[in-house]
């Protein structure tokens, strides 16, 4: 029942660089209407701009919105990790759904980025245990 | 349908095994989030008890309400032998509940045959040898990847490959081979395949996963305790070869029922973590009044159902059932 709506979800569309900005936003700070964001940004802005924004995403359904004294209140359909989980997936399956020889690269470039992470996690616990060890060579000694 | 006096029998039997079955692992699975929490406060073996207790729980209490009750209130108080009508609900039941168990059955068969398969294979291809950190016979293995793992269910023996003995020094090896002992002792591999044919909340309804996975991990736990005894010097002996062996390749997948040296190997970091700040072990009590009283609460039950008018009350909520 649960990817019934799952399903219902948005699916990932790139995003510009303001559609971006707003999104944190509205991660961090939760529901606003246009005129906090315009306010929250870190450059200045037309509130028709914002506006047009905000109702674009709505309309891509990252946002809901709800009406409260003739002001729309936005707020993001998603969590921030969400939708980085989409997106990757998304972008996973983009690759898969080509030919042979980049389904295969991106494979072995997977492989290359686990096992380039195994190793370096390998060697902060090799590190933590030579530390440890000469912790302990310290205590013994008299 | 009309059943003869045995088959009614055995869709009694399947059908209440279903509903205790299903009501207790609810319970269980919505209250497994709780358990694994104050597991976390325990001593490791004794919360890898505990979180087996708890996965075997549902199946256990089944089986004992079946053979308990519903057997001998049947053989003793339904006297009619000719066949007689069993209503679709119980027939429904017994079904999901033969379901269930052919289920888990079948799941736990392929795993023992799996597993057998896999250690006959070690045993021709490696040569027994006594190595001086544990007291049986080790199976080293020549040519295989390199592996350090408890093989076999009844009769296990230490599986250890040559390359992961030349690239650990004496210290290393001997604590690697303590850990797979300490499995050995508690009988893991065994437990593990009853775990595989204790069935699902439902078939293909795995709601003891997450019970599943922190009962192996408490059980890896234990192992390194007890294959360290609290010295720091073997703690930190133990950490550096499971570093090591994780370096030399072998995350590689072992068969299901084989208790293998890395275990999870998601989980190395948190266990090598652990192993840098060793706890004093916990001595084991001679008597463990939950034990105790969980025996006697038992045979007291036992006792009490077998009573005539336990078992004639009993009859008649399973005619309600049958009906």
């Amino acid at each position: 029942m649960l990817s019934l709506f799952k399903n219902r979800a948005p699916s990932p569309q790139p995003l510009g660089p303001l559609e971006v900005a707003v999104m944190e936003l509205l991660w961090t700070h939760g529901e606003s209407n246009v005129r906090e964001v315009v306010d929250r940004l870190d450059r200045p802005l037309a509130y028709t701009t914002i506006m047009t924004t905000l109702d674009r995403l709505y309309k891509k359904r990252l946002l809901q919105r709800q009406k409260v004294d003739r002001a729309f209140y936005y707020a993001p359909t998603l969590t921030r990790e969400e939708w980085d989980h989409k997106r990757a997936g998304e972008f996973v399956a983009g690759f898969l759904a080509t030919p042979e020889p980049a389904r295969e690269l991106l494979i072995s470039c997977l492989v290359e980025a686990v096992g380039q992470h195994d190793e370096a996690l390998l060697d902060e616990l090799e590190k933590k245990i030579r530390l440890r060890r000469k912790e302990l060579a310290r205590r013994q000694r008299p | 349908m009309i059943l003869s006096y045995l088959l009614r029998l055995c869709c009694l039997c399947l059908s209440t095994f279903f509903l205790v079955h299903t009501a207790v692992g609810l319970v269980v699975a919505m209250t497994s989030g709780a358990a694994i929490r104050a597991a976390l406060g325990m001593a490791p073996r004794r919360a890898s008890r505990l979180l087996l207790l708890l996965r075997l729980l549902p199946a256990g209490l089944a089986l004992f309400v079946v053979m308990g009750v519903c057997v001998p209130s049947y053989l003793w108080l339904e006297t009619d032998a000719s066949g007689e009508a069993v209503g679709a609900i119980c027939l429904v039941a017994a079904l999901l509940a033969a379901v269930q168990c052919v289920w888990s059955l079948v799941r736990g068969g392929r795993a023992a045959a799996r597993t057998r398969r896999h250690a006959h294979s070690w045993e021709r291809e490696s040569r027994a040898a006594k190595l001086s950190a544990v007291a049986a016979p080790v199976w080293i293995l020549e040519t295989r990847p390199p592996v350090v793992a408890l093989a076999g269910l009844f009769h296990s023996h230490l599986v250890i490959s040559r390359p992961v003995i030349q690239a650990l020094s004496a210290p290393q090896l001997a604590a690697a081979l303590r850990h797979e002992e300490a499995h050995r002792r508690s009988h893991d591999n065994l437990k593990r395949l009853v775990v595989l044919l204790s069935p699902d909340l439902l078939p293909g309804v795995s709601a003891f996963a997450a019970l599943e996975r922190a009962w192996a991990r408490f059980s890896e736990w234990a192992a390194d305790d007890e294959a360290v005894e609290g010295n720091p010097d073997s703690s930190l002996s133990l950490a550096a070869a499971l570093v090591c062996v994780a370096r030399l390749g072998g995350r590689h997948s072992v068969p299901p029922l084989t208790a293998a040296f890395l275990g999870n190997p998601a989980e190395l970091s948190q266990r090598v973590d652990r192993l840098l700040s060793p706890v004093a072990p916990v001595a084991p009590r001679r008597y463990n009044p939950l034990a105790i009283g969980g025996y006697l609460a038992l045979t007291l039950t036992a006792a009490l159902l077998l009573q005539p008018a336990s078992l004639a009350s009993a009859h008649r909520i399973l005619e309600d059932l049958i009906h």
